[in-house]
């Protein structure tokens, strides 16, 4: 038998990217705990309405589709105040107890990323105890399926979130409510609202500021029921060109790992079995620096300023293909229009209720967009080592060598090194959650109130995040490529005697050199987050019930 | 060829027993030793940058090593474990033996050029002239250490205390250590050639690789290059603006 999850017992927002299933707004609410008994109260009433994983649909053991769903996390400090003894605290991660910001120096939030630049609530985190953030609760939204399809949505997310100033205000001041996000003209906000990008006809869009399309290839793990069909390029890279998914415990505390071992988890089991630790990260996009850079640079690169959009991220910014499928506008344009029609035949589907049509359609846009190796692009030559997608996600593409008498500069798979195409990279794997905030009003400033609110998901905050961070994100010797940093998320130096640079690397078998891009600026800044746990909600009753006894 | 030598590259290991003694304020000398070289991670550089031809190297204190005999696990010593009438002693008898050092060391493992003849003598006495009196600040709480006032008696003791130890960091090759300076200054000068060049028509590019070549000087050693030991991007910025 398959291993099946307990989908009751997990939080909704660990498996599902709540913007794929139709919830396109959502509002993301911080609070300190004054009160630990009416803090513990308080944490009773919100999991009640708390959002499983549950399936969603008609048929035995699926609930109907929520119009809003509820999800909360919790920071060591939040854990600490609502009264998880000791002796279950010291099972949490050292860098979960020490919090985002105390990574700063591991994560690159360095210059214009450091603490001292963070949006206030933020600022004022971790420094003083009635500052503290304990608690996270998201509510996302689901949108109308008409014309007024925000403000369906956005009237969901207002219900929502006056329930919770509800819930809030019956603490009497045992939970309160923290303020210090900034949103436009720096407006201090007790929430950070984030939403999908729309375009100029208000249509939304799967895009980020700078225009590209977010969240394409999502880890699948096992025991997810709907996510069987998406395995292709989400999963792990097995021998002969097959996936699978990646082991549970990766993603989810008291399963096994990628390593047939279980990851590191306070006791009691209880407290952290179907939990995981969750990573806030509220990034502003310097969006006229970026248009400047590309525009400067795109005027110098051979192949145009396109395809180095493309080469930024490793995907078309206009189809999202990726560029080892599509490697020149000629074949971006095929798959394009391909998508387009599969694209409209899925919504016609949609329509008539064909349910077979609809699952036929969207596996073949996955294929195109997701079901990809770098095993005949190892030189770098379609997609750069240095793209968004390759760092974040190298695939099997890190088990690279160069043997004497190849030609310089060129990479092949190394073959008997490693029992996996995975092995370096199938514990660094983050789940994605979280949407873009704010609008891009004048695309000629860089200030202004737009970003993004990643949120990542993993096991192991080190292994996985941190690692990919520190590694892969801000450095670049696992990818042979020195101490170039990935191009859009690099914390890029500014510093005129050692600027940042990257390498768009040709194919070593033509007369093209490569194509170096230098003097990167940073395109993104961090503004704020940190390190929570998102219990299950066995552990929530118990922590609400203050019961948790390792002993 | 001994073990200790890969090439032009040598592997020196040496162990000096630290005395057994303390100071008026009850610091044991080994916690001194220990200090101090704690100490020289505070100063701008280890003292060590200026020993000619040291790629790498490493000093710390030895406190123990603890060895274990195995078990006893003979027929014998599981027969003894069952019988109720054997003696407490002779149980304790079979039981694993320790084993510990006789005194606190002082560790010094190194990597330099040594060339093709290992030159050990050369390197040593290189090193006591550049920081002769920072090696007395060290070894001086060390046995038989007092005896040694010139480069001739350091090298004796020196080899009195090496071990023939295969240590070999990763992330060098065995070129003098100005070669390895040269040309790693001459990659980071010709990445930036690369990209202050690229596009430009290839009359052009000739033309400015040979004002590369006559500002970087390839076959000088002694021109632009870097400074052993330098690793601070603030020392790294200085040796451009002295290049001009």
């Amino acid at each position: 038998m398959t291993k099946q999850l307990d989908l009751l017992d997990i939080q909704g927002n660990i498996l599902r990217a709540y913007g794929r299933f139709g919830y396109p707004v959502a509002r993301y609410v911080f609070l300190n705990v004054r009160n630990t008994a009416k803090g513990r109260e308080f944490v009773g009433e919100i999991t009640k309405k708390v959002t499983t994983s549950v399936e969603w649909g008609d048929g035995p053991g699926k609930i109907k589709q929520p119009d809003r769903t509820v999800n909360i996390a919790f920071t060591y400090q939040g854990l600490k105040d609502l009264g998880v003894p000791i002796s279950s605290l010291v099972g949490f991660s050292p860098e979960f107890a020490s919090g985002m910001k105390g990574r700063k120096d591991i994560l690159g939030d360095d210059g214009p990323s450091s603490p001292e630049h963070w949006d206030p609530i933020w600022r004022g985190n971790r420094e003083t105890r009635e500052k503290d953030v304990h608690i996270f609760i998201s509510l996302n939204a689901l949108a109308g399926q008409g014309l007024d399809w925000l403000t369906v949505a956005e009237k969901n997310r207002d219900d929502a979130y006056a329930w919770l100033l509800d819930e809030i205000n019956k603490t009497e001041g045992g939970v309160v409510l923290l303020d210090g996000h900034l949103g436009d003209d720096d407006a201090n906000l007790n929430y950070q609202d984030v939403r999908v990008v729309l375009d100029n006809n208000g249509v939304p869009t799967p895009k980020e500021h700078f225009g590209y399309t977010d969240g394409i290839s999502d880890p699948v793990f096992e025991g997810v029921p709907y996510d069987e069909r998406r395995v292709k390029g989400r999963g792990k890279q097995m021998p002969g060109g097959t996936w699978a998914p990646l082991a549970t415990g990766e993603f989810l505390l008291g399963h096994v790992d990628e390593a047939k071992e279980y990851p590191p988890a306070p006791e009691p089991i209880l407290l952290s079995r179907n939990g995981t630790y969750m990573i806030y990260r509220k990034l502003h996009e310097n969006v006229a620096t970026f248009d400047r850079y590309l525009e400067e640079q795109g005027s110098k690169f051979p192949g145009g300023k396109a395809l180095l959009a493309a080469k930024f991220v490793g995907r078309w910014p206009d189809t999202g293909v990726p560029l080892v499928k599509a490697p020149d506008a000629a074949s971006n344009a095929k798959f394009g229009a391909q998508l387009l029609s599969l694209n409209a035949a899925l919504n016609a589907a949609q329509k008539k209720g064909d349910k077979e049509s609809v699952k036929s359609n969207e596996q073949a846009i996955d294929d195109i967009l997701s079901d990809f190796t770098y095993d005949d692009d190892m030189s770098g030559a379609k997609c750069p080592f240095s793209s968004h997608i390759r760092r974040i996600n190298p695939r099997a593409s890190l088990e690279m060598m160069n043997e004497e008498g190849d030609k310089p500069g060129s990479f092949k798979v190394s073959k008997d090194a490693f029992d996996t195409p995975g092995a370096l990279a199938n514990r660094r794997r983050l789940l994605r959650r979280g949407l873009p905030y704010g609008e891009v009003k004048d695309r000629t400033r860089d200030d202004g109130n737009h970003g993004i609110v990643i949120m990542m998901v993993n096991a192991d905050i080190n292994r996985q995040f941190e690692f990919v961070q520190q590694q892969w994100v801000n450095y670049g010797n696992d990818f042979k490529a020195g101490n170039d940093k990935e191009i859009i998320l690099g914390n890029h130096s500014m510093d005129d005697n050692f600027p940042s640079k990257a390498v768009i690397e040709a194919d070593p078998d033509s007369d093209q050199p490569p194509y170096i891009l230098s003097k990167i600026p940073r395109l993104v800044v961090t503004r704020g987050g940190d390190y929570f746990f998102i219990p299950s909600m066995t552990a929530l009753r118990m922590i609400a019930q203050g019961v948790i006894d390792p002993t | 060829m001994s073990s200790n030598i890969s090439g032009n590259a040598y592997a020196l290991t040496i162990l000096s027993p630290i005395k057994d003694g303390f100071t008026q304020d009850e610091i044991a000398y080994a916690d001194i030793v220990r200090d101090r070289l704690q100490g020289w991670n505070a100063e701008h550089n280890s003292p060590m940058a200026l020993v000619p031809q040291t790629y790498l190297c490493r000093y710390f204190v030895l406190d123990d090593v603890y060895l274990e005999s195995l078990p006893g696990g003979s027929a014998i010593d599981t027969l003894v474990d069952w019988l109720p009438f054997v003696p407490d002693t002779l149980r304790r008898w079979a039981w694993p033996k320790e084993d510990h050092l006789k005194s606190r060391y002082l560790v010094f493992s190194c990597n330099f050029h040594g060339g093709p003849k290992a030159d050990l003598d050369g390197y040593l006495r290189g090193m006591w002239n550049a920081i002769g009196d920072r090696i007395k600040e060290i070894w001086g709480y060390c046995h038989g250490f007092d005896q040694v006032d010139n480069a001739d008696k350091f090298i004796d003791y020196m080899k009195k205390c090496q071990l023939t130890a295969t240590l070999f960091f990763v992330g060098s090759n065995d070129d003098p250590l100005e070669e390895q300076l040269k040309a790693l200054y001459l990659k980071q000068e010709f990445a930036k050639f690369a990209i202050d060049n690229q596009g430009l028509d290839a009359a052009t590019v000739k033309t400015n690789f040979q004002a590369f070549v006559d500002r970087v000087r390839p076959s000088e050693l002694d021109g632009p290059t870097w400074k052993a030991g330098a690793y601070r991007v603030d020392e790294l910025v200085e040796l451009k603006k002295n290049k001009g």
